[in-house]
């Protein structure tokens, strides 16, 4: 009888102890917020790399109200597609970064100029489509060719925002050089993985080109060819992808634009 | 039995006493009388003393104790020299990203644990004014203000735009979050770092009344590096933007006063530096020098490390085992001379720093020659001879094969090619075949025909290797001895990188005369020179350099071109480098480009070179053996073989075979400011675009 008294007065006194902690009983985060970033012209997906040097899409929480909102990041799929499944109910501010026109423009004062990021309630399923201006264009002419190990590819690189319009949107926001559109890399990417880019890619046989100044523009439009380096050895398969930047960064990133990856078996 | 009861009720009840009558009465918040307060502190030098050690334990200083992996104050894997390209480092990860990463984090907490001493110091010594004579006050207001300059400086080299606390906040009698302060612009912050300064300057006697105090002319020689970092910044950064919650510009200038800002700083710079130098109290250490004599020249630079009373050190931070001691001799020594706890090689330099320097024969690319003109290796009698007429700064800093540290022939043999020799011996890199020194290539020498017996060598084996300090091939040489493949620092290629895995050792601050026993962790106690005269002819070189470039003429009269020429002419001299040909190799953008690279020769594994790649926003960009740090890059190495056939040696250059891949995009410039600090404060910005 005395021993129970004490377990009694023990666990009372553990109770007390422990009663600060409340149990977190806050909805687990359910709803997805799933969307496609497209080009405003043409209505395809703007296909990026996957990692920090694509499109990244920053949402905030503004119904959350016990701090500053914080930035919550992910990156699109390299199809320019992206899918976030545990996101907690609520109002957010979503907005995309990548190669295109930021469509959050602010001048040097930090004033908002123009602000096409979206504001919505996430609950369930909710799509949301971003229509945006990427800065080039990158598209295969004809198929991969193969020699020695090598593989030789035609690539067309177009802008896909007139300087004009992109001066307009681009020189308020302060310290405008025409600099800025000079096209300053083009590389054919390859890596044995399907999501090849910037984050993947093979420093063996991967093909950068620099071209200095405005020397590019002669070759817009114009089929480009590139053969990879070294020599990939028989029997393998790789993925090779082509990409330009324009000497512009948005969120003091300079981000490549992408064709689609194409597989690439090696006899 | 009863009274164990009694006993238990009794403990009951005081316990239940304690959760409820809990209470806070004031007549109990008495002084305690244990604890020294300020009074105490306030009222005599012995105190101060106190007080100011306190701080000085606090300073980020980047020496014995600082790498950027584990951040201020660990001595633990300490390898200057490994993240700037001077040198790889087995443990030292690559380029720098961030800060902390492998221990203690970020730098930004403790850096206003210390702001705090400095501003209470200037806030409430002014009220015991009278407890000390005039000179001793204005030191001590100096020290607080030379303390505030090192940490705003260290902040703004990392995160750009800073909280300015400039005033003791009044915590905990207000509410936190009142107290807060947000960043303010990069430009704000550089010019605090001038102001405090400059008040340092003014305020600290001419010779440091302790040693180990800051003085005049240490405040000087820190404003200069810091007024070069910001002039610097100013005129090559390329990246900014506002802060998210203030609309600050927290990162980077404003591109239409940054040319001006940038003037600014290269003057203040240049005065700085250029004061010291007509001021005559420091010299460039030559006690050993002598002219035309390399072997004096180099034992000169060897010691100037280990002199106390060197002419050229402005500032030291002094240890003693055992109450301060560092392990740099532990972490860096060769391999060969390994002390008890077994680290060795931390520090392996890089074949791109080495052609940085004259004395070694080279191809019209700048590459060390190895090959002859019909793409065979030369070869040498002695491993030594590659380096025979080497600049002798650049064997004071590091060790060759062949050298000899603490009475030791320093080991350093990648392998043994016991092939023919006949019609000289062509490049080992080579697989099925096929020869190729690019990235591509083998990345060991284990994969090459040579060593695996095909192609050429069909049958044939003809390299031997070891494959660690203790797994050897052995080779019988023609006289009847047997050699290992590998020497006794290596290189092991990638199985084991604790050996000279570039085909070099560090010699920079290795203590020569420390004995084996002693070459332990927290045993060394060589002093580490945060700032030394020549840094200052580089900062007035450089600072002089950019004043011209940017069309601004003297501020004090003197010619920029003569002083920078000097500058760099002494320097040079003192190294045994090649003369220049004369004052024009100083002008222009070429003469800057002179002026760097003199810096990066100079000041190699103090940690220094790291921040000036930072401010140059050279290192994501400068081109390095084919690649760009913003899409990665590697640095290269030199492997000794031993021909067994001629008994001769000869030499392999190429990429290193570790492959570190150093990778830094241009926003990394910026490191992160903590998440945990932006996402608890209503007005701590992240940097605009993470």
């Amino acid at each position: 009888m005395k021993k129970f008294f004490y377990y009694i007065m023990n666990l009372i006194i553990v109770a007390g102890t422990f009663s600060c902690a409340k149990i977190d009983n806050y909805a687990e985060p359910g709803e997805t917020l799933k969307g496609t970033v497209v080009d405003a012209v043409t209505g395809e997906p703007v296909l990026t790399d996957q990692g920090s040097e694509g499109t990244r899409v920053r949402m905030r929480e503004l119904s959350w109200k016990a701090s500053a909102p914080e930035n919550l990041d992910f990156f699109c799929m390299k199809e320019g597609v992206f899918q976030n499944t545990k996101v907690f109910k609520g109002n957010y501010n979503v907005r995309v970064d990548g190669a295109f026109i930021p469509i959050v423009r602010l001048n040097t004062d930090g004033d908002t100029l123009a602000d096409e990021s979206k504001t919505l309630d996430i609950n369930g399923v909710t799509e949301v489509e971003f229509k945006v201006q990427p800065f080039l264009k990158l598209e295969w002419a004809g198929s991969p060719t193969l020699s020695d190990g090598k593989i030789t590819a035609t690539v067309i690189v177009t802008r896909g925002v007139s300087p004009e319009d992109f001066k307009a949107k681009v020189e308020p926001m302060g310290n405008y050089s025409d600099d800025f559109l000079n096209i300053t890399d083009v590389r054919l990417f390859v890596s044995q993985m399907p999501f090849v880019g910037y984050r993947e890619w093979d420093n063996r046989y991967t093909t950068i080109i620099d071209y200095p100044g405005d020397s590019f523009n002669a070759s817009l439009g114009q089929p480009i060819t590139i053969t990879t380096q070294g020599n990939i050895p028989p029997g393998r398969t790789v993925f090779i992808r082509a990409a330009a930047r324009i000497n512009y960064a948005t969120e003091n990133i300079r981000r490549h634009n992408y064709n689609e990856a194409v597989r690439v078996d090696l006899p | 039995m009863i009274i164990m009861k009694s006993k238990y009720y009794f403990l009951y009840i005081i316990l239940g006493a304690f959760f409820l009558f809990s209470s806070c009465k004031k007549y109990l918040d008495v002084p305690p009388k244990n604890i020294v307060n300020e009074a105490d502190l306030f009222s005599n030098s012995k105190g101060m003393q106190l007080y100011l050690s306190r701080m000085y334990s606090q300073m980020p200083f980047e020496d014995f104790k600082y790498s950027p992996a584990r951040q201020f104050f660990d001595d633990w894997l300490v390898t200057p020299g490994t993240n700037e390209g001077s040198s790889l480092g087995r443990d030292a990860g690559e380029a720098m990203t961030s800060e902390g990463w492998a221990r203690n984090g970020a730098y930004w907490g403790r850096a206003f644990n210390l702001l705090r001493d400095a501003n209470n110091l200037l806030e409430k010594l002014p009220a015991y004014k009278d407890n000390f004579n005039e000179t001793e006050y204005t030191q001590y207001i100096g020290e607080a203000y030379f303390t505030r300059a090192i940490v705003f400086y260290a902040l703004a080299k990392r995160y750009g735009g800073v909280p300015l606390v400039t005033s003791l906040l009044q915590y905990p009698e207000k509410d936190a979050t009142a107290l807060e302060v947000p960043r303010a612009t990069e430009e704000e912050t550089w010019n605090q770092v001038l102001a405090d300064f400059d008040m340092a300057v003014a305020n600290l006697f001419e010779t440091s009344p302790v040693k180990g105090y800051a003085n005049k002319y240490v405040a000087l020689a820190f404003k200069s590096e810091a007024m070069l970092f910001a002039g610097s910044v100013a005129k090559y950064n390329t990246i900014t933007g506002f802060g998210q919650k203030t609309k600050v510009r927290v990162i980077g200038f404003d591109p239409a006063t940054a040319a001006a800002a940038s003037a600014k700083y290269f003057t203040e710079a240049y005065t700085s530096a250029n004061s010291i130098i007509k001021s005559g109290k420091y010299s460039l250490y030559k006690k050993k020098w002598s002219a035309g004599d390399k072997e004096a020249q180099y034992q000169n630079m060897v010691d100037m490390f280990f002199d106390a009373s060197s002419p050229e050190n402005i500032y030291t931070k002094d240890y003693k085992w055992p109450d301060l001691a560092h392990g740099y001799d532990s972490y860096n020594i060769p391999r060969q001379l390994m002390g008890g706890n077994g680290y060795s090689a931390g520090n392996c330099p890089t074949l791109d720093f080495v052609e940085l320097f004259d004395g070694i024969d080279k191809n019209p690319d700048g590459t060390i020659k190895v090959w002859d003109a019909n793409e065979k290796y030369i070869l040498y009698d002695q491993p030594t001879d590659i380096f025979a007429n080497a600049e002798p700064r650049l064997r004071a800093y590091v060790i060759f094969p062949g050298d000899v540290l603490k009475g030791q022939v320093m080991e350093i043999r990648r392998g043994v090619y016991t092939g023919s020799v006949a019609g000289g011996i062509a490049p080992l890199r080579t697989v099925n075949g096929t020869t190729n020194y690019s990235i591509g290539g083998p990345q060991t020498y284990n994969q090459t025909d040579a060593y695996t017996a095909s192609g050429a060598f069909a049958g044939n084996k003809s390299l031997f290797l070891s494959q660690n300090g203790t797994t050897h091939e052995v080779v019988t040489l023609p006289d009847g001895t047997k050699m290992n493949g590998g020497g006794k620092n290596g290189p092991f290629g990638t199985s084991d990188l604790t050996a000279a895995f570039t085909g070099f050792a560090v010699r920079k601050w290795i203590n020569p005369n420390l004995p084996q026993a002693l070459v332990l962790e927290g045993r060394s106690e060589q002093s580490f020179i945060l700032m030394r005269y020549a840094e200052v002819l580089l900062n007035a070189a450089e600072a002089a350099a950019e004043l011209m470039l940017a069309g601004v003429s003297s501020p004090d009269g003197d010619d920029l071109n003569t002083v920078a020429y000097e500058a760099i002419r002494s320097i040079r001299e003192r190294a045994g480098a090649d003369p220049l040909a004369g004052i024009s190799d100083i002008a222009g953008e070429q003469g800057l480009q002179v002026i760097r690279k003199e810096r990066r020769k100079e000041l190699a594994f103090e940690h220094k070179i790291l921040w000036d790649i930072r401010r140059w926003r050279t290192q994501h960009s400068d081109m390095l053996n084919g690649f760009r740090q913003s899409d990665g890059a590697y640095y290269r190495g030199l492997y000794p073989f031993y021909s067994a056939v001629a008994g001769k040696w000869f030499f392999d250059a190429g990429f290193e075979e570790a492959r570190k891949r150093f990778r830094l995009t241009e926003q990394e410039y910026y490191f992160a400011i903590p998440g945990a600090e932006v996402t608890k404060s209503q007005v701590i910005d992240q940097q605009p675009g993470r």
